[in-house]
Formats: C-alpha cells, sequence, structure tokens
C-alpha cells in the first residue's frame, strides 16, 4: 500500500513538473524586441524563436462595394493563410534596414493606452464625453464587435473632432474589418491631431504596418514596424508584425 | 295539339336544362375564381409594408449644452408626453424646473446594429448645460444617452399603412374575447356567414328604423377590408359572403382571427394609417399587446367600429362611453370579473398631443430616395417595410428652411425688383457636419409644393468668389511659378491686368471697377479681389488651382482656363460644402452621407454606409486657410454676419457670380458648415452680391443652429514632428500637402493604388 502511495507521488511529482514546462510564461504586454539594427528580414537567424500567435486579421478579399456591403461582409472574418501575401518575391528581397540607434535607447515607453485616464480636470466636456465612447468603442473591438465599435466611435468624432484616439480606434475598427485603405486614411487623420506622444505615434505606425501588411505591401509594413519600434521598443503590435514578417520571409525562402 | 304542347315542353325543358347546367357551370366556374382570389391572398402576401425614413439620433452628454425648450421639442416629437407623477411607463417624462430635472422613461428602439431596452433617466440641467445623467432608481451615473432616431416620414404608394404582424398566440386572450364580444360573438359556431346574427340585426335596425348593427361575421370583415369596397350594396354582400364561406371551408378559424387582428384599421396619425392591433396599442398606449390592461382591451375592441369617431384623441367622452359599453359586455358574458370591471372603469384615457407625422424635409428625402434608387427598386421601397436610418437632424432642417423662406421674403420685400412673376428668387440650403461628412439638412428650393427641383444637388451654378480660396490654397500650397513663396503677408497686386491664354486675352475687372493696388495676400481674400486674385492665379497656373479644387471635393470638371479663377465653372451647392467641409476639418475631406444605415423587416443590415475621410491637405494648409476664411468674416466681406449677432469663432467666403445671377455665401464653424445658394431658376439676373442676398439667410440659420453647440474655435494643428531618422521625401514645392510626408525609405502611397 505504502509503495503505492509512493508510485502515486513521484507520478504526481512528474505531472506537474511536466506540466509546468509545458507551459510558457505569460507573455508581457510588450515584448521587448531584437534592436532594429538586426537585419530582421534579410537574414533570419539561425535558430528562430518560435513566432508567436498572430492577432486575429481579416482574410485580403476583395472588397465588397460600399452600396453592396451586406452584414455577411460585416462579420469578424477568419484568419488569412501564413505567407498569402502577394509580394512573396518582394519579401524574399527586402533590403536590410539600418536604424543606427543604440540598444540603450530603445527602453518601452510608460503604458500610455488607457483613456480615461486623460480625462483630467482641465479636460473640455466634448473631449471628455468623446474619450468615455472611445473607450466604449475600444472595449467593443475587444470583444470583437467592429461594426457595433465603428457606430460608437463615429460619435466620438462627432463630438470632439480633434480627439485622436477616436480616429485611431475608428482605424483599428475599419482594419478589422477589412477596409485597409480606409484605416490607413484614419491614422493619417489620427497622426495629424497627435501631440508630442511617441506611445501612440508608436500605435499608429503599428496599426499602419498591419494594414500594409495585409495589403501585401510588406516593405512598407516593414518600415511601418520599425517606426513604431524606434518608438517604443515595448510595442507588440509592431514586435509581433515583425517576426510574423520574419517568418513569411522564411516560409518564402524555403 | 297535344303533341305540340309535348313538343313545347320538350324544347322548355331542353332549354331550361341548357340553362341550369350553363349557371351551374358558371357558377362553378365563378365560384372557382373566389376561391382562387381568397387563396392568393391568404397564402400570398397579403400586405405591403412601406419603409421608413429615420433621422439621426441625438447624442447628450454630461457638460453638453442644452436647454429645456429645445429638449422638450425634441421629447414631443419622438412622442414622449408629460406626466405629474414619476415617469413609470416608456414614452413618459417629468419636468421639475424648480430641481433644474427632467425624468425620462425612454422608449425601446431598435437600432441597426444592437437593440436599446429604454429605461428610466434623470438629465440635470445647470445654467444652459447638462450637468448631470443618472438612472433615478439606481442613482448609477450615465455619461452619454442617445435619443431615437424621428421617423422622417414613409415611402409608400397611394396610401401608408402602419402595421406590425403579430401571431395569434402573442394577443392577450382578453383582447381577443373583448374583439369577438361587440364584433361577432359566435364566431366559433359559425361557418362564415351568421344567419343568426343577421336575423338579430334585422330585428335591431327594424326595431329602431335606423342602422345600429351589422351581420357581417369577423371573416366577411376581413374578406371586405382585403378585397372590397365599403359600399353596403347586395352586389357586394353577395361574394362577400360566398367568399366568407370559402375561406371558413379552406382556413382554420385561428387563421381567419389572427388575419383580421392584423388587418383591421383602428386610427390615424397625419397620413399614416394605423392597422393591426400592435400598432394601434403602440399608438394609444405606447406599450406592447402583453402589458394592455383589461380597460385598454375594451378601448381597442370598441375602435374597431368607428376608430376615427371614437378615438381618445378626438373624443375623450365617446371613446369613454365606447369603452364601457365593451367594458359592460364583457362583464355580461363574464369574461372579466366584477373587480376587473370596477377598476378597469377608473382607468384615464391616454390623452397627449397627437405626433403627427409629416414629411418636414421633403428635399432631403427626394435626395436620400435618388441615392437608394440606385440600390433598390421602387417596388423594394415601397413595399418591403425598410427602415431607412438618415444623417437628417429634423431641427436643422427646420431652422434651414424658415431661414431660407423667411429670408427670401425679406429681400423681396426689400428689393420688390425681384418679383419677376412665374420667375421667382429662388434658393437652396446644404447643411454638413465637417467632420463625419453627414448631410444634416437640405432645402432644395423655396416651397416643395411648387417645385420639386433640389437645387442643392441638381442645379449646378457658377460659384463666383467662392471659388477664390482654392487659388489662394494653391498658392499656399505650390507658391508661384515666379518662385514667390506665398504667406498670408505677400503683397499682391491688384490692378487692372490682362492674362493671355492660348492666344486669347482674358482681363478680370473687380467689383464697381475698384482697384487697390498693393495689397497684402490676405486682404486680397477677405475683400475679393478679382484682379489680385487672377494674378495670383497665373502665377501658381490654372492647373493646379483646378486640381486642388478636386481634391478638396470638386467633383464637376472644371476646365483649366482664366476665369475659373473667379468661379466661372458650374458646381453644385453640395460639391461646394464637401469642398469647404475640407478645410473645417483640418484637410480631411469627408464623404458626404446622407443613408447611413438600411435594415430590412428582420433587422438583417443590408447596406451600411460609415464615415470616410481622407487627410488631402495638411492640417497646417487648413488650419492656414480658416484663419484666412475667418477675416472674411471678422472684416472682410461677410462681416455684416457679426454685426447682426453671429459672433461665434467662424470662416466664410461670399460669392457673386460676374453677371449678377448667383448670390452664395459658404460659411462654417469647426463642427457645422452650412451653404447657402440665391437666385433665379430662369435667366433674370438678381443683381445682388452674396453678402447682400445669401449671408443673411446664412447667419439667420447659424445664429439659431449653432445656439446648443458649444462654442469652439478651428484647433491649431499639432506640429510637425522633427525626425532626423525620417528624412522628408515630399516632391519639391510639396512639403506640408499631406501630412507628414512619407518617409524616404517608404514610396508614397499613391491615392489610385489599388487594394
Amino acid at each position: 500500500m505504502a509503495g503505492f502511495s509512493r508510485i502515486y507521488f513521484f507520478a504526481s511529482v512528474i505531472a506537474v513538473v511536466v506540466a509546468c514546462s509545458a507551459c510558457e510564461p505569460p507573455r508581457p504586454y510588450r515584448l521587448p524586441v531584437p534592436p532594429s539594427n538586426n537585419p530582421v528580414l534579410r537574414t533570419p537567424p539561425p535558430a528562430p524563436p518560435p513566432p508567436p500567435a498572430p492577432p486575429p486579421e481579416p482574410p485580403r478579399k476583395p472588397l465588397p462595394l460600399e452600396g453592396t456591403i451586406r452584414e455577411q461582409d460585416l462579420q469578424d472574418k477568419p484568419l488569412p493563410p501564413r505567407g498569402a501575401a502577394k509580394e512573396t518575391k518582394e519579401s524574399a528581397s527586402l533590403p536590410s534596414t539600418s536604424e543606427g540607434r543604440a540598444a540603450s535607447d530603445l527602453t518601452p515607453l510608460p503604458d500610455d493606452s488607457s483613456l480615461l485616464a486623460k480625462i483630467t480636470p482641465g479636460v473640455t466636456p466634448q473631449r471628455a464625453a468623446s474619450l468615455r465612447l472611445t473607450e466604449e468603442g475600444k472595449k467593443l473591438l475587444d470583444a470583437g464587435d467592429p461594426v457595433k465599435a465603428l457606430a460608437r466611435l463615429e460619435k466620438t468624432i462627432v463630438i470632439d473632432s480633434t480627439n485622436p484616439y477616436g480616429y485611431f480606434y475608428l482605424a483599428k475598427a475599419q482594419y478589422r474589418l477589412g477596409r485597409y485603405r480606409e484605416s490607413l486614411n484614419f491614422l493619417d487623420i489620427a497622426e495629424s491631431r497627435l501631440g508630442n506622444e511617441p506611445f501612440w505615434i508608436a500605435e499608429i505606425h503599428a496599426l499602419r504596418g498591419d494594414n500594409y501588411r495585409a495589403l501585401g505591401q510588406l516593405q512598407r509594413a516593414e518600415g511601418s514596424y520599425q517606426q513604431a519600434v524606434r518608438l517604443n521598443s515595448g510595442n507588440r503590435t509592431a514586435a509581433d508584425g515583425l517576426l510574423r514578417l520574419q517568418n513569411d520571409s522564411s516560409t518564402a525562402g524555403k | 295539339m297535344t303533341q305540340s304542347k309535348l313538343r313545347f315542353f320538350s324544347i322548355s325543358l331542353v332549354v331550361l336544362l341548357v340553362v341550369i347546367s350553363t349557371g351551374l357551370v358558371f357558377g362553378a366556374w365563378y365560384l372557382k375564381q373566389l376561391e382562387n382570389t381568397v387563396t392568393e391572398k391568404f397564402e400570398g402576401k397579403k400586405w405591403v409594408f412601406p419603409s421608413k425614413v429615420y433621422s439621426d439620433s441625438y447624442l447628450l452628454y454630461v457638460g453638453a449644452p442644452l436647454r429645456f425648450e429645445s429638449l422638450l421639442e425634441k421629447l414631443r416629437r419622438l412622442g414622449y408626453y408629460e406626466t405629474a407623477g414619476e415617469p413609470r411607463t416608456k414614452g413618459e417624462y417629468r419636468i421639475s424646473r424648480s430641481a433644474g430635472t427632467i425624468e425620462i422613461y425612454l422608449h425601446d428602439f431598435d437600432y441597426p446594429t444592437e437593440q436599446f431596452k429604454g429605461g428610466p433617466v434623470r438629465l440635470s440641467l445647470q445654467g444652459n448645460s447638462l450637468s448631470r445623467i443618472e438612472n433615478p432608481a439606481t442613482g448609477q451615473e450615465m455619461y452619454s444617452l442617445e435619443l431615437e432616431p424621428e421617423l422622417v416620414t414613409g415611402l409608400y404608394e397611394r396610401i401608408w399603412q402602419e402595421r406590425r404582424l403579430v401571431r395569434l398566440a402573442d394577443v392577450p386572450p382578453l383582447l381577443v374575447k373583448a374583439i369577438l364580444a361587440v364584433e361577432d360573438e359566435r364566431f366559433y359556431r359559425h361557418h362564415g356567414i351568421d344567419p343568426v346574427g343577421i336575423m338579430r340585426a334585422m330585428w335591431v335596425n327594424l326595431r329602431t328604423m335606423s342602422y345600429q348593427q351589422g351581420g357581417s361575421t369577423l371573416t366577411q370583415q376581413l374578406i371586405k377590408n382585403f378585397f372590397l369596397s365599403d359600399e353596403r350594396t347586395i352586389s357586394r354582400k353577395i361574394p362577400e359572403a360566398v367568399m366568407a364561406l370559402i375561406a371558413e371551408r379552406k382556413y382554420s378559424k385561428d387563421t381567419i382571427l389572427e388575419n383580421y387582428l392584423n388587418e383591421i384599421y383602428l386610427g390615424q396619425r397625419g397620413s399614416q394609417g394605423i392597422f393591426g392591433v400592435w400598432e394601434a396599442a403602440q399608438f394609444y398606449f405606447g406599450k406592447p399587446l402583453s402589458d394592455l390592461t383589461p380597460g385598454e382591451c375594451a378601448l381597442l375592441a370598441g375602435l374597431i367600429r368607428a376608430p376615427n369617431r371614437l378615438s381618445p384623441y378626438r373624443s375623450y367622452e365617446a371613446a369613454t362611453r365606447r369603452r364601457n359599453v365593451v367594458l359592460a359586455k364583457l362583464l355580461d358574458d363574464q369574461i372579466i370579473t366584477r373587480n376587473q370591471y370596477d377598476v378597469a372603469l377608473r382607468e384615464k384615457l391616454p390623452q397627449r398631443a397627437l405626433v403627427k407625422v409629416s414629411n418636414d424635409a421633403p428635399f432631403y428625402v427626394d435626395y436620400l430616395r435618388r441615392e437608394l434608387e440606385e440600390n433598390y427598386s421602387n417596388a423594394v421601397l415601397t413595399k418591403e417595410g425598410l427602415r431607412i436610418f438618415s444623417s437628417l437632424d429634423l431641427q436643422l432642417q427646420k431652422i434651414a428652411e424658415r431661414a431660407l423662406v423667411e429670408g427670401l421674403n425679406k429681400l423681396e420685400a426689400a428689393h420688390p425688383a425681384l418679383r419677376k412673376g412665374d420667375d421667382s428668387v429662388e434658393g437652396a440650403i446644404v447643411v454638413l457636419r465637417p467632420q463625419t461628412g453627414e448631410i444634416k439638412a437640405m432645402v432644395g428650393g423655396r416651397s416643395y409644393a411648387k417645385s420639386q427641383f433640389n437645387r442643392v444637388f441638381q442645379a449646378k451654378r457658377q460659384p463666383g468668389s467662392v471659388f477664390k480660396p482654392f487659388v489662394y490654397l494653391a498658392a499656399l500650397m505650390y507658391g508661384g511659378q515666379s518662385g514667390i513663396k506665398y504667406t498670408p503677408d505677400t503683397i499682391v497686386n491688384d490692378s487692372q491686368f490682362t492674362w493671355t491664354y492660348d492666344g486669347r486675352d482674358w482681363q478680370p475687372s473687380n467689383y464697381r471697377n475698384e482697384y487697390f493696388g498693393a495689397v497684402t495676400f490676405r486682404r486680397a481674400l477677405e475683400n475679393s479681389l478679382n484682379s489680385a486674385t487672377s494674378r495670383v492665379a497665373q502665377d501658381v497656373g490654372i492647373r493646379r488651382v483646378r486640381d486642388v479644387a478636386h481634391r478638396l471635393g470638386i467633383q464637376s470638371s472644371l476646365p483649366a482656363v482664366p476665369s475659373l479663377a473667379l468661379g466661372a465653372a458650374e458646381v453644385t451647392p453640395l460639391e461646394v460644402a464637401v469642398a469647404y467641409s475640407t478645410l473645417a476639418n483640418g484637410g480631411v475631406r469627408p464623404r458626404p452621407l446622407a443613408v447611413r444605415n438600411v435594415i430590412d423587416q428582420n433587422t438583417k443590415v443590408l447596406e451600411k454606409r460609415d464615415v470616410r475621410s481622407e487627410q488631402v491637405i495638411s492640417p497646417q494648409l487648413a488650419f492656414m486657410m480658416n484663419d484666412l476664411l475667418k477675416g472674411v468674416l471678422d472684416r472682410g466681406t461677410g462681416a455684416m454676419a457679426r454685426r447682426w449677432g453671429f459672433t461665434r469663432p467662424a470662416a466664410g467666403k461670399t460669392g457673386t457670380t460676374n453677371d449678377y445671377k448667383d448670390a452664395w455665401f459658404v460659411g462654417y464653424t469647426p463642427d457645422l458648415l452650412a451653404v447657402v445658394w440665391v437666385g433665379f431658376d430662369g435667366p433674370s439676373k438678381l443683381n445682388l452680391s452674396g453678402a447682400e442676398a445669401a449671408l443673411p439667410i446664412w447667419t439667420e440659420f447659424m445664429k439659431s443652429a449653432t445656439a446648443n453647440m458649444p462654442v469652439t474655435d478651428f484647433p491649431p494643428p499639432a506640429p510637425m514632428p522633427a525626425n532626423e531618422d525620417n528624412p522628408s521625401s515630399c516632391p519639391p514645392g510639396q512639403e506640408g500637402l499631406l501630412a507628414p510626408c512619407p518617409p524616404a525609405a517608404v514610396p508614397a502611397r499613391a491615392s489610385s493604388e489599388p487594394l
């Protein structure tokens, strides 16, 4: 009986150890990325780390004409196939990038993503209401409902057309709906309305990179991701994007 | 003799047989026809459902400017009604002016993307702003609130039947019993016609020597409503009875009853007929069928006989009497208890101001319809019950219409020469929200009844000086071919000159032939100096001016000729509105939006048009142009607007064509833009400037329209970030054209690039 319990005990210990080793530690919000002077795309590192799971992304399919958009066009789209970009040749011959910045400069910026934190006593009622609605839109996007989010976010710019975050999340909603050009347009507007906010400018570049990647314009995607990483090395979207580009390029190389 | 008699008899018999058999054949054929008709109706599409057009919703938020009066007007238009006590049912509100609060029990509303469940809210006002929104039951604070869109009109043919289908199982049994008790108490015992009922009705009518009762069964009433007219003739009664018998033979009692409950006419709201019990419960009580009280069931059942005469909205007394008769009948038949009867007698009938749906925005609806007809046939629009959500703001629409009509009347009074018989002076006004491109209001002419020609988008007119800002923008953007880099302080020459173009001479002349010599760029625009503007255009190049106009949103073809600089090409007021919206919106061109969503009867989204915007000029340039155009209102040709009391930060431009046929004013705050055009449809001349004819209308409109908006100024653009690592690759002379210029490493994104 005692021998039986001992076997049980050892089996449990082994099971726990195996389970723990199988679990990766939770990924931090900002994934540190290698310095950007690393030729990420041209020369894959000898032992590439496993690519992180790509975020949900709509497929690359022709957009429905505006006048004929139907509900099914508004549903969330399944993941596109990896490496489905049209420019596989281009991705194989992407130029190396030379950023010329010291690795010590590339520290993650503090998280400035909370919009409610921006509602301070000096903020106008319009901006406060607009920020609250933007936060609601953001939550709807996080919940996977870009259609509802879009309706909410459009109100944010009605109340306060100078709210750059409203435009940013409008761009994100359009991206989720697979309307990449619209998304890029809104990013331009968001950028033009932002002050000196490197965290948010990095977010804009990163989303721009996602749009370019979805459009199959890998060179531009890489440029945008690099800009994002230079501004905020903790920008996970850009880091993920660069890794995915790297993965795409190595897949194409094979 | 006997033989001849026999022969006569035989022939008669044959003839009789022929007649009888022909009659039988014809009768059988006729019966078959009637049966086919009944079957077709019962099994086919029984009703048509007009599409309904809705305005935009109304967003309230803490800190928003808000006045009691405008909120109450809005609530009344939405069909809310005031109560003395605490609002307990949907559609009620209570005001407490001393406490500065208004409590509302909100309606439910099916938005295109979500369903809103109404509930109680309390709004607190401090001065003229909304200070708090909360749920009075829980005290939970809310930060924003959306009041549902208003019903603008229906799209229908001939008559507007408002109806929502309901299943028999969803109708309260008491309502069904009440209807049967007063309309056809032997419904479950007859086969379509009721001889007992007919005899009783005849007896009652004979006894009173007047028409008191009808003997029609509920099935006959349904057949009559489906197929036949209201006339009481034998020729109508016979097919009605036959068809009722056919219907009863082919369909169950419940099917007939369900059809009846959805078919009956129960009232009128303006041009909208209320059909079926679901719609009637909404119309009279603002509640779903399941919430009806015995008294309300009795009222509805009693209304069937004469919905308008017995309507509580028309005669409280007549409606009460009729309801009490029905309640007494229900008590006699032991359908309700004595206690229910007593309670029901004490119930108060609905008594509220009737919100009549009348199309207050006919020009706007025409524009919507034209856009919709690209995707939907007229039959679909008038019969399929689509719900069309628009950008329209009915409050702004009314203000715009009033400003235009009153403004033109005043103009005629001040200038009697404008009264030219049939060719009366006309006008148009279109209002956009620059941030989104939403068309908030549109008045295409002075009187829709007289002329449905919508001058906002159907009339192409010369814009005159309204075009000039495109010249100045092109100059700031590109500089001159002479090498001059234009700034607002650049000195330009305002003197007579000749522009030779393609071997031809063109000589612009100033208003009243006054020339000012050396003037600043800013003053040349503020005072709309033709000669100085033409010199700038010549230096910049007319093609670049044309390109800038297109870039901002002018879609009409523009000839690259010198006179273009002074607005000689023809454009619509709507195009002008879009182009100026681009300036108001910091260089972001919106696309004009009237239709927002189209959903079908099953709330499936058929079409969704989102806000689409594109940064087409840099925010810095847009800001500079706005600053220049503010000067037009503060010091230049639009300065009268300030004297007339419009004081908030705004930019604008007057427009007068050389031949004095068209007068314009385009003006905007950061949040609202309006274009006003005044002129004749025919060849007559107005002989008035934009400042004289269009500016007063614009000013009146903007004063009222912006009264409830926060005062905002054009925000200075964010500084262009200097980035050593990211050298600009803008083509020479185009720095700042698009913001920011793309980095050298990444080629610029061409706008025509395919996805």
